[in-house]
Parts: C-alpha cells; sequence; structure tokens
C-alpha cells in the first residue's frame, strides 16, 4: 500500500522504531491521510467530551474500577468462568500465543470448519491467528470494513479503532475493483460500503463459524460484551452454529454495572460518538437466539508479568479507544506501521516493549516526547508518560547489564568517558584535544552546525555550541596565579564564551 | 493433570503471584458494592423534555422519528408500515396484535429460518428502555423485542419507545436493570445474576462507518433504516 515496502508488525522482526518510521517520513500521501483521519476523530472526540460536565469524575471511576479489577483479577477471572459455564459457555485458558492458537483450531476442528467469519478483534492479530489458521486450511473472513480492505489489499492495521485509516477511498476503490471484480466501481465511500455489504452478505449467512475479541467481560453473570458500529458484529455474534472469544484476562469488569461508566467514555473517546451504534451482551448459550455452542479463550500472552509492577500495572487498564494515538504529534507523523506491533500509538509504545517481556521493541518507549498528551485524553488514565520513562530505566538496566555495552557505540562511549573523567590529566588531554579538533568545525557564529560520524547523531536534530576558548580550570587557575602575585593584577576576563567545557 | 488444565492452574498461579497473597478477596468478589461515584448518575429532565431529547440524538443518527398518542400507536404503525412502501415484515411473537395492521404480510418469528427473515422488508418490535443523553434504545429480546437475529437482517427496523420506558442517563438505565430484572432474562430463564439481562443490545442509529476517510456511512450491515415510534403518555 506505501510505496516503502510491506510493515512488519511482528515486535520480534520489527525494525527499531526510527528505522521503521522512516518509509512514512518520506511518504506524503500516507502522512495526509493519517493526518486527516485523526484531525477528524479528534475534533469529534473533543466536542463531545467537553459537552460531558463529569468527564473527570467518569474517568476517575472507571480507573478505580479497572484497577479493582486488577488488583483481585484472578478471583474474577474465576468467576467468570463459573458464570460463564453455568450459562452454558465453555472457557479455555491460553498461557501464550501458541497455546491459544492451538485451542482454536482444536474447536475449528470439531466443527469440520473450512471457513471463518471474524469481527475485528486486535488480540487475533497479536496472536498472528489469521496466518495459522489459514496454514492449516481455514479460510478467515474479516468483517469490518477496515479489515477487509487491509486482508485483501495485503495491508497491515495502523491504527487499533480505525484500522486502515492510512488508506484513502482511491486506494480502497482499487483494492475493491481488483478482488471484488467489480469493474465500474466508484470512490464513493457510499457506492464502496456498498460492495462490502454485498461481498459478504452470503458469508454471513452460511459460515457456521465465526471468531470475536471482548471489549468487556462481566464477571458478577459471566455476559461478553462487543462494541461495534457496522453491525458485522452482530452478524457474527447471531447468525453462526459456534462462536469463539479470544479475551486478554485483563478484559474482565466486576460487576455488569460497572459498564454504565465504561460505555460513556468507550465511544466518546474512540470514535467521538455519544454512543456506538451496536452494543452487544450476552451470557453463555440462549437456546433458540444465537450460536449454541460458544467458547472463550482467555489470553495471558505475558499479561501478568505486568501486574506485578505497580506503575506498569495501569497498562492494563486500557480499553482500546485508541484517544492516545489520535492525539500523540509522534503517532501523527509516523502512523501506526512505525511500532512495528499491531498495538501502535503510546499505548503501543508501553504496552507491546511489556507483552515481548522487554526482549524486543526496546526503541518504542523512546518513540515518544513525553508531552503527556496521551494522559489527558485517556478515558481510564494511564500514566502512560510515566510508564515510558521506567521502561526506558529498565531498557537501559538491561542493556547494561548485555553484551551490548562492549558494541554500542553509547555505552562504549559513556564508558571511556567514565575512564578518562577520572584522571585529571587525561581529562585535560581530552578537553585540549576536543578544542583543537571540533574547531575545524565551529563556525563564525559559534555553533557547531554538523559533526561527522556518530557525533552526526547529535548535529541532525541540534546545533552544538562550539567550545570556549579557555576551560574554567584555566581560568580558575589564571585568576589564583595572580591573586597569588599580589594585589598588583586586576580582575581576570570572565571565562571565554561563557560556558565552561562539558 | 491435563495440559488444558494446567495452563488455568500456571494463569491464575501467575496472576495471584503478580497481584500478591494467594487470596486477594474471597471467592465472590462482585458482592462488595462499588464507592459512591461522582459522576452523573440521575437526571434531572421533565418528561418532556426528556422525550425531546430522545427525539433530537434520534434524529441526528437519522432516525426517522414520529410521536403519537397511546390510542394512536396502532394507526401510526400502520401509517409508518404503508409510507415505507414495504410489504412483508418480521414481528416477535409477544407483539401486540393490533400492531399488526391486516393489509401487510406478516412472518411471526417463533423460530422463523434465517431466509425467510432475510427475505423479509422489516421487522417491528417493541423496546426494554431507552437512553435520551445517547439516543440509544434498549433491547432485552423479551417476548415483544423478538430474538436478536430478527432486528438485524431486515432492511428497515420500527421501533416502538414508550415515554415511561425513556430515561436520561445511561446510569439510569442499570438502575432499572437491578430495580425490577428483566422481563427479557425472566423470560430466558433467568440466567444472568439477580435477574440481569442475559442478552442486551443497545441500539443508537442505524448500522453505520467511518473507516473510508472517516466519512460516517449509513447502513453496512445492519438495518440501514431505523424509524421510531416515541409513544407520549
Amino acid at each position: 500500500m506505501s510505496s516503502a515496502g510491506h510493515p512488519i508488525l511482528d515486535p520480534t522482526l520489527a525494525p527499531p522504531f526510527p528505522v521503521a518510521a522512516l518509509p512514512v517520513l518520506r511518504n506524503p500521501q500516507l502522512r495526509k491521510n493519517v493526518a486527516h483521519a485523526i484531525d477528524v476523530i479528534q475534533a469529534k472526540r473533543d466536542r463531545l467530551v467537553a459537552e460531558k460536565t463529569d468527564w473527570q469524575a467518569l474517568r476517575e471511576a472507571a480507573s478505580g474500577i479497572k484497577d479493582e479489577a486488577l488488583e483481585n483479577l484472578a478471583a474474577y477471572l474465576e468467576q467468570f468462568e463459573e458464570r460463564c459455564t453455568a450459562a452454558g459457555g465453555h472457557v479455555h485458558w491460553a498461557g501464550d500465543a501458541a497455546e491459544a492458537r492451538r485451542i482454536i483450531l482444536e474447536i475449528l476442528r470439531q466443527e469440520n470448519a473450512d471457513e471463518v467469519i471474524k469481527i475485528k478483534t486486535m488480540t487475533s492479530a497479536e496472536i498472528q491467528l489469521n496466518p495459522f489458521l489459514e496454514a492449516a486450511g481455514i479460510r478467515t473472513y474479516e468483517t469490518d470494513l477496515a479489515e477487509i480492505i487491509l486482508q485483501l489489499g495485503n495491508g497491515e492495521p495502523s491504527h487499533i479503532v480505525v484500522p486502515a485509516l492510512h488508506v484513502n477511498r482511491g486506494q480502497v476503490r482499487e483494492i475493491f475493483a481488483r478482488s471484488m471484480g467489480i469493474e465500474n466501481l466508484s470512490d464513493d465511500p457510499q457506492a464502496l460500503t456498498a460492495a462490502a455489504r454485498h461481498y459478504l452478505r452470503q458469508k454471513f449467512l452460511t459460515v457456521p463459524t465465526a471468531i470475536s475479541g471482548a471489549n468487556f467481560l462481566i464477571a458478577e453473570t459471566g455476559a461478553v460484551v462487543i462494541v461495534e458500529s457496522e453491525g458485522n458484529g452482530r452478524m457474527c455474534l447471531t447468525l453462526p452454529r459456534t462462536l469463539i472469544t479470544l479475551a486478554g484476562i485483563e478484559k474482565v469488569l466486576p460487576r455488569f454495572a460497572d459498564l454504565e461508566v465504561m460505555l460513556q467514555l468507550l465511544a466518546r473517546s474512540a470514535t467521538g460518538e455519544r454512543m456506538n451504534p451496536y452494543t452487544s451482551l450476552w451470557t453463555g448459550v440462549t437456546p433458540g437466539d444465537g450460536p449454541q455452542n460458544f467458547h472463550v479463550v482467555l489470553l495471558d500472552n505475558q499479561r501478568s508479568p505486568i501486574l506485578a509492577r505497580k506503575t506498569e500495572r495501569q497498562t492494563l487498564r486500557c480499553i482500546r479507544c485508541g484517544a492516545c494515538m489520535n492525539t500523540c504529534p509522534v503517532y501523527r507523523q509516523t502512523g501506526g506501521h512505525a511500532y512495528g506491533s499491531v498495538y501502535p500509538g503510546p499505548i503501543g509504545a508501553i504496552l507491546t516493549p511489556q507483552l515481548q517481556q522487554l526482549q524486543h521493541a526496546r526503541s518504542l518507549p523512546y518513540a515518544s516526547s513525553l508531552c503527556g498528551a496521551c494522559y489527558d485524553v485517556c478515558p481510564v488514565k494511564i500514566n502512560i508518560p510515566e510508564i515510558l520513562i521506567d521502561l526506558r530505566a529498565r531498557v537501559t538496566d538491561q542493556e547494561r547489564e548485555t553484551a551490548r555495552k562492549f558494541s554500542d557505540p553509547m555505552y562504549l562511549g559513556l564508558r571511556i568517558a567514565n575512564w578518562i573523567f577520572s584522571r585529571a590529566r587525561l581529562f585535560h588531554l581530552a578537553q585540549w584535544t576536543a578544542r583543537i579538533v571540533l574547531r575545524f568545525f565551529t563556525r563564525k557564529d559559534g555553533w557547531i552546525h554538523s559533526l561527522p560520524s556518530v557525533g552526526a547523531k547529535w548535529t541532525q536534530t541540534r546545533d552544538l555550541r562550539g567550545l570556549p576558548r579557555e576551560t574554567f580550570h584555566q581560568w580558575w587557575s589564571e585568576r589564583e596565579r595572580q591573586r597569588t602575585r599580589g594585589q598588583g593584577g586586576e580582575r581576570p576576563k570572565e571565562p571565554g564564551t561563557r560556558e565552561a567545557a562539558r | 493433570m491435563s495440559p488444558v488444565a494446567d495452563s488455568r492452574k500456571q494463569v491464575l498461579e501467575r496472576i495471584r503471584a503478580a497481584t500478591r497473597g494467594p487470596e486477594a478477596r474471597g471467592s465472590a468478589p462482585a458482592t462488595v458494592e462499588p464507592p459512591a461515584p461522582g459522576y452523573l448518575r440521575r437526571g434531572s429532565m421533565t418528561a418532556e423534555a426528556r422525550l425531546a431529547l430522545m427525539a433530537e440524538r434520534l434524529r441526528e443518527y437519522d432516525a426517522i422519528v414520529v410521536e403519537c398518542s397511546p390510542e394512536g400507536l396502532a394507526a401510526t404503525i400502520h401509517a409508518q408500515l404503508k409510507a415505507s412502501g414495504r410489504r412483508t415484515f418480521v414481528a416477535p411473537a409477544g407483539l401486540p396484535a393490533e400492531w399488526l395492521a391486516s393489509e401487510f404480510a406478516w412472518r411471526i418469528d417463533g423460530n422463523l429460518p434465517v431466509d425467510e427473515i432475510e427475505g423479509a422488508d422489516g421487522v417491528v418490535t417493541a423496546s426494554f428502555c431507552a437512553v435520551a443523553e445517547s439516543g440509544t434504545i434498549v433491547l432485552h429480546h423479551g417476548p415483544a423485542e423478538g430474538r436478536r437475529v430478527i432486528t438485524l437482517l431486515p432492511d428497515w427496523h420500527l421501533c416502538v419507545v414508550r415515554a415511561g420506558q425513556v430515561v436520561q442517563t445511561l446510569p439510569e438505565y442499570f438502575d432499572l436493570c437491578r430495580e425490577q430484572g428483566s422481563e427479557g432474562a425472566r423470560e430466558q430463564g433467568n440466567k444472568g445474576a439477580d435477574g440481569l439481562p442475559a442478552l442486551v443490545t443497545w441500539i443508537s442509529g442505524p448500522s453505520a462507518t467511518a473507516d473510508i476517510e472517516m466519512t460516517r456511512i449509513k447502513g453496512v450491515h445492519g438495518p440501514r433504516f431505523l424509524n421510531v415510534i416515541l409513544v407520549t403518555d
């Protein structure tokens, strides 16, 4: 879709953020698409949040509810399991992605399924379910409009709420015309949407198995809640014989009535609507209504270790509204693919490295200016900047422990600096050398505008002040010398260019 | 122990270890009352203003809204069906007989096959409640609201909402659930705890998407046309 080649959203394979961001930064069309989409959502969101006089109280309540759920997560999950099972559902537990995939495949095999319809679920993208099922001979049909665009266009999601926001109508027209075999398709969104409706209708009516994610699990009743707009969700939740819901363990809410807070926050934050067109709640199996065979797969996949750290635990409050990416000045420039994960933006920058146990995606905590806009808009009050800083510290600690300390120029440089700085003679020698060398790069205005090699890392984005003629040490010893010589001398001049050498 | 049961144990153990203490709380945490919330739970609008707001919100969603008196309801339904230019309608089994105008073809749902529902021109249902602030209609899928599928496949949905069912805020709806349980849930064997509904669909306008350049398009997979009759008390 972008001229820059296929984005990699597997954190174990993706290049570091600054590298992955380059193709987008060089693609004006892509940047225009992203900026347009998030401008529209954000303007709507801001307007509808402003009309809620109790917005801050709702945020407070929501973060309290999620904290309580996380504090007692094991008990609430057990309660959910008990109630869901009592209502005729089957609950499975998956320790990691591979196990979740295995469980889902096993259920589909029991159903003799060779096709499955899907409601948009980022969790299934997290465990890379579609390629796994396709390899096992089961065809997957995404049913959310944005997901169809990506699936048919062989694209990757760049946003958690509007995954195809980087694709414009002309590109959608091309994809649909090609893959649906429609010759005279216009690029009017109305016509494109109608094409998708027609394309999927028969699938909805005939495919007997469906896979969904979950927005919320209700411990009190064993119910599952899906929030959507198009009705593709309702189709998948109502028509098939068998439904499999894949949900992260953090999706559980203690009580049914907790939805009174969450549903007020979610749509406003996500799409700038007072309420999304359709929200569905179901509890296990209802005779005569909807799938008679219902499975929930509870996925850990490195979520439980996040609970152990108090600051990072906030990450699991996330209700996946995407408001943080819409407001983020970094995401606005880079779009979602640069994050190398299905979870982009500020929440991705904290969630992805943690789901990877900081073994991968270690550049993501740095993909932020720490401006705090994400914290301001977060409906569950996740202090993302605080977590980013904590993760940066952990990444640094970890790197200090690894072989990288012998190979990374920055670590090597700092170690050498450490050695030199603790030896006065060497320090003076280094200062002397640096002043001579840097003089060649210092312009008449007293600034260094560009440096070669490693030094370019600094001067690429900012200037460096030239070193002063005289160091503080030199100035001081000169001053002392004059003093001991008696009262004869006048006051020594101020040090060279004010700033002492670093 | 089977590997499946093993994962359950391991996941729960990991969570317990990470949240400190083997039993962070007893076995029934949901009995703990939430702290008194600081957000708005009850609205202060008059019944009239509430109804007007509901109508306004629905119209913002491109729904067609008409108001009528209780006596005029059957006639209003008839007029709406006629104006739609459609002929065949699905109705849930519990819909009042006087709503089923005889000049139209009715498919009464008990267990209608999917193609008969798909082949109908529209559907007529009642509702459990409506939330004015967000223009949301709530279905608990009781006898007069029907199975979920009947309000999904037909392209045209006529929904009757009585003024007494309209609340101002979303929390008021949740109070309503707690106070009276739900007709639908009771009907379906009351599977949810404390009479809470086992099936709920919250509908706020016709189905829509903004996935292409954030342009809101009405009508994707759900009904493209939502008609609401507000019955004044």
